[in-house]
């Protein structure tokens, strides 16, 4: 046996013991034991998955650091056994924060439906952080119900913004619609209408505009326009605008937009027909 | 010491005569590297009967290069870096969109989606063609420059771009599984299009990506090794 293979299998096997020599500093993203144990569990994918669940599940609990035990959540979302799902709710329920956080996202990656269902638990009990990663595994698992759920029965003005931010996000346009029945266009709801884009969004957003009650909303309204890159509904504001001051707002955002269209305004403007 | 030099120290092999005096002179010197080399050998004389998957030729190969990494550090004296530890999830996803709208690129759908062009009509091409993704991915990362924020941002929302494109093929041919692990990549890229983080923060969202990525291309590659009964391999770092 070679010195490399000695040094390549002894690393392996070391990895995966959860004895009590694992070095217990915050370890170097590049400490070379590091590199290897997050190479090593790279490799352990490619092994059938009842071989390789319990070599992640010591990885997690050895004394490895938060970057190493991360890596091992990855892995774990990708092996299909009740077990592995169950193991990554539980490090959500109980990790510390930051695994915490990421094992919610790998349950997301997952979609496990058992485990899926446990995020609701969780996002009532959790922190602004932890809500915010239950918040984007359901993005990833794409559960519009369940980020609607959160907006419906939201108990404050942040925690509403945030869910319909992520239902933009999901480009849930109906569900964004149906709330803005209840509470109207917010400046929320408007901006993650931007978000979602869309022609029938592009035409929503400019009705806000013109129609706005208050200066706010016209300019969230402009916002989600130019999130969502309208620009030649900004254009069709700006020659129907006689207030020198707005016009300057929306020429503004047609530069910010890096739209072709501003050229066209500036001719105008120059030409003294604006 | 590192644990590294007593596993050659305890397998007779890879050093030199000075060196394994040495080794053993601390041994006996210093009772620290006594009880970790007790360790090591504990552990060691047990690994005969530790039953190691396979492991990709890529992934063997990292490991080769992190070991001439450290061969070469050792050689040197050289300092490496320390990095700080970052959580991906100390950045706001609104803010980072923000982030994103600052330097005036849209990030969102703008008008109608893409038409997305399925590869043939089989998911085995799909799959083909998100491996194709993920290692493209994988190449633009890594040669990716950490410092230059404009440039990372630029080439970082063009990746953004064609992970989209993918989210939606791998929605419409149901590969679920695919789609959620696609949509996964989208808030990391977000935070590392962020022209306000740094230059670690940006290496660590590097390294978590390219590890992802590094794992569903062998994953995928078990995948088709199993359906066709040939061997294929992931990325060769």
């Amino acid at each position: 046996m070679t010195t490399r293979s000695r040094l390549i299998i002894a690393t392996f096997a070391l990895l995966i013991t959860s004895a009590g020599f694992a070095q217990s500093e915050v370890r170097d993203a590049e400490d070379p034991n590091e590199v290897l144990k997050i190479a090593a569990l790279e490799a352990l994918i490619s092994a059938p998955p009842e071989r390789a669940l319990p070599l992640v599940m010591k990885v997690l609990d050895a004394n490895n650091t938060n970057e190493v035990k991360e890596r091992a959540l990855f892995v774990l979302s990708q092996i299909n056994l009740p077990e592995a799902q169950n193991r990554l709710l539980d490090v959500a329920r109980t990790g510390d924060p930051e695994l915490s956080a990421e094992a919610v996202r790998m349950i997301g990656i997952g979609g496990n439906k058992e485990a899926m269902a446990g995020l609701a638990d969780l996002y009532k009990s959790g922190d602004e952080d932890l809500r915010e990663a239950v918040l984007e595994a359901y993005m990833i698992a794409g559960d519009v119900a369940a980020v609607n759920a959160i907006a419906t029965n939201a108990s404050s003005v942040e925690e509403f913004e945030a869910a319909v931010e992520m239902l933009g996000v999901m480009g849930a346009i109906d569900e964004l619609r149906a709330l803005s029945q209840d509470s109207g266009y917010t400046e929320g709801l408007i901006q993650a209408l931007g978000i979602a884009g869309g022609d029938d969004v592009n035409a929503t957003l400019m009705d806000i505009y013109r129609n706005a009650d208050t200066d706010d909303i016209r300019e969230a309204a402009l916002e989600g326009l130019l999130i969502s890159g309208h620009d030649e509904g900004v254009l069709e504001l700006y020659r129907e605008s006689d207030d020198i001051e707005e016009k300057r707002d929306l020429l503004e955002t047609l530069g910010i937009m890096g739209s072709d269209l501003m050229m066209e305004v500036i001719d105008e403007a120059l030409a003294g027909g604006a | 010491m590192n644990d590294d030099t007593l596993i050659l120290y305890y397998y007779n092999d890879g050093l030199s005569e000075d060196e394994r005096r040495h080794v053993e002179a601390a041994i006996h010197s210093d009772a620290a590297v006594a009880a970790r080399y007790d360790g090591l050998c504990r552990q060691l004389n047990g690994l005969a009967d530790v039953d190691t998957p396979p492991v990709p030729a890529h992934t063997v190969q990292r490991w080769h290069d992190a070991i001439d990494r450290e061969a070469r550090l050792e050689r040197g004296h050289v300092q490496q870096p320390r990095q700080r530890a970052f959580s991906g999830f100390s950045f706001a996803w609104g803010a980072a969109i923000a982030a994103v709208l600052v330097i005036g690129i849209s990030l969102t759908m703008t008008g109608p989606d893409p038409v997305v062009e399925m590869p043939a009509t089989t998911t085995s091409a799909f799959t083909r063609g998100v491996q194709v993704h993920f290692r493209d991915t994988y190449g633009q990362l890594a040669s990716m420059p950490i410092e230059a924020s404009a440039d990372r941002t630029q080439l970082v929302l063009q990746i953004i771009e064609q992970n989209r494109l993918f989210e939606r093929a791998a929605e419409q041919s149901d590969s679920d599984d695919l789609a959620r692990v696609l949509r996964a990549f989208e808030p990391i890229l977000v935070r590392l299009a962020a022209e306000d983080i740094t230059p670690q923060e940006a290496a660590a969202l590097r390294a978590q990506l390219t590890f992802e990525l590094n794992v569903m291309l062998t994953k995928l590659s078990r995948d088709s090794s199993n359906e066709t009964g040939t061997a294929t391999t992931g990325i060769k770092t």
